[in-house]
């Protein structure tokens, strides 16, 4: 399993819309298991209820971990992509 | 119009044996959904509600509650409690709103694993009793065959609202409906349906215009059957939801010919796709977004979709063409044919589309060009741009939203949302009078009117007997209701 830290960044959260982005690019990962963890709760993010529930807002620190798979590329596709998130 | 029959609760005590299994009922669920997801005016609910279904979150928070030794229905409740707690936390408005999505599908898995159909045979003549209606329950009703629904919760522009007055059927909202039990005869009293007859008749001794709103070709023709002048709301989304791609101009082009014959020379007033925000297409998918009523909707959604306003519009003034050369006599004293623009808050909007239809249709296409007056800046804004429109239509259901700051299906704040309170009816009389007192540059299509512009009204308040003398005494020149 690899793991690694970051903060949103995006002015408004993570709302909807990135959140079923994200959904999307954790689904394309086949064969690995991505999770979240904010607040001490590790979530599913392959799922978009479990995402959201999270309300994951602006300064807020999230774990990514990625067990199985293609686990390198996962992680940092999926850093990257809450990093590049806009608002 | 009342009417009264045995009541069917909609929401009646379930039964608390389950005949299936979980697993059973998930595969029911989404079978059914997949199917309604397909097509149909709901067509959108139900797909957000499949991916729902889908949800790993779903199936995951039934299955710790079964594993904690739950009996099955009690982990199906115990699941959706939760998982609506945890929506119920977070401080948007927006996502709370999935919370009825979310409880929608846990219903439907609730009662395929009871054993009911998914459509409960409604006897012919009943009244609906139902604490609400979703848009996904009003898609299984036959509207044709009930007498009323009386609902605890919703406002008069609420989606069953529409649809039930779009049949004549009398609804009630805010109702009480404790103590009703099934069968018992109940009354609904509405004054929206029936009296209508009454409102046609104030507003033709006035010498004003009676039109009819519309959704299909089939309204169209029946409108102008029962003695429409015309059409004042012609809604287009019916041609674009519910499919895969968009829309072909031939395919468009063929249906407004279609309905520009059905009005027989009679002004058809064509209101451009009125989508975005909450409402979405799969083909041209909407960023999500936290308020979608002041978001990318209307006319701002059509302008950031260049291509699908041009196709729309380039598909209505071929149409307008055809029929011109097929019935010169239709054009004699103006043209038939107008677009109406959604959600316009600026002349800058008014200004783009015309330029856009010069550009696909060339500066003489027969075609007026108006809009509706549904925000509180095209009431402030109304002199500058009656100035450059050849027509107002008043929408009041957004326009009461929108100055009384007030959630139209937000039954919280329904005292608030009242489309005959004082600030409406002043934005009425703002509108009529920037209409009528209009200086416009001759256009060639509307030479014949020097000054002044008409103004009409097409929400459900042209429809509501109580405010027909108050209306008359605005100024409208047109009345567009729902139902004659």
């Amino acid at each position: 399993m690899v793991s690694a830290k970051t903060v949103i960044q995006a002015p408004t959260g993570l709302h909807a819309r990135p959140a079923g982005e994200l959904v999307a690019l954790v689904k394309s990962f086949e064969g690995s298991s991505v999770k979240l963890t904010a607040g001490g709760r590790p979530v599913n993010a392959a799922s978009m209820l479990s995402v959201l529930s999270l309300g994951l807002k602006c300064g807020a620190e999230v774990e990514i971990s990625v067990d199985g798979g293609r686990e390198d590329e996962a992680l940092a596709a999926v850093k990257s992509f809450l990093e590049s998130l806009a608002g | 119009m009342k009417c009264t029959g045995p009541a069917f609760l909609w929401n009646r005590t379930a039964s608390d044996v389950a005949v299936r299994s979980f697993d059973e009922a998930f595969g029911l669920v989404r079978a059914e959904l997949a199917l309604a997801s397909g097509s149909g005016d709901a067509a959108e609910v139900f797909s957000a509600h499949l991916e729902m279904l889908e949800d790993p979150m779903l199936r995951e928070a039934v299955d710790s509650e079964l594993a904690a030794g739950k009996q099955p229905l009690e982990a199906v409740d115990a699941a959706c409690s939760c998982i609506c707690a945890m929506f119920a936390d977070i401080d948007d408005e927006y996502l709370r709103a999935r919370v009825d999505d979310v409880r929608d599908v846990f219903a439907r898995l609730r009662e395929a694993m009871c054993g009911e159909s998914a459509v409960r045979e409604i006897p012919a003549g009943s009244v609906i009793v139902s604490t609400e209606l979703l848009p996904s329950d009003t898609a299984r009703i036959d509207f044709s065959s009930i007498s009323g629904i009386l609902c605890a919760r919703g406002s008069v522009t609420s989606h069953v609202c529409i649809i039930a007055h779009a049949h004549g059927v009398p609804i009630r909202v805010g109702a009480d409906i404790s103590g009703i039990r099934e069968g018992d005869i109940v009354e609904v009293d509405d004054p929206l349906v029936g009296g209508t007859a009454n409102v046609v008749a104030q507003v033709r001794a006035a010498g004003r215009r009676v039109y009819a709103n519309a959704g299909s070709v089939e309204e169209v023709r029946a409108a102008i059957a029962a003695g429409a002048d015309g059409i004042g709301l012609f809604r287009t989304e019916f041609l674009f939801i519910g499919r895969e791609c968009m829309p072909s101009e031939d395919e468009q082009r063929a249906l407004y010919r279609e309905a520009l014959g059905a009005c027989g020379g009679k002004p058809l007033t064509i209101r451009l796709l009125d989508i975005g925000g909450d409402k979405s297409l799969p083909y041209l998918p909407v960023p999500a977004e936290d308020n979608p009523f002041l978001g990318l909707r209307g006319i701002r959604f059509l302008l950031a979709h260049p291509e699908l306003a041009e196709t729309q519009l380039r598909a209505i003034a071929a149409a307008a063409c055809e029929v011109r050369d097929a019935h010169p006599d239709w054009f004699a004293f103006g043209t038939p044919v107008r677009v109406m623009l959604p959600m316009v808050c600026t002349v800058d909007e008014v200004r783009r589309v015309r330029s856009m239809l010069a550009g696909v249709a060339g500066e003489t296409c027969p075609v007026e060009v108006g809009i509706m007056v549904e925000t509180p800046a095209a009431v402030l804004c109304a002199q500058e741009l009656a100035a450059e429109c050849d027509f107002f239509s008043i929408g009041t259901n957004d326009l009461t939203q929108y100055v009384m700051a007030a959630d139209r299906g937000n039954a919280s704040v329904g005292s608030l949302y009242d489309a005959q309170s004082p600030a409406v009816r002043r934005a009425v009389a703002l509108t009529v009078a920037a209409a009528h007192s209009a200086v416009r540059p001759s256009s060639p299509v509307s030479a014949a009117r020097p000054s002044g512009i008409p103004v009409g009204i097409c929400g459900e308040l042209a429809s509501d007997p109580s405010a027909t003398s108050w209306l008359l005494a605005s100024g409208l020149d047109s009345f567009s209701l729902s139902r004659l």
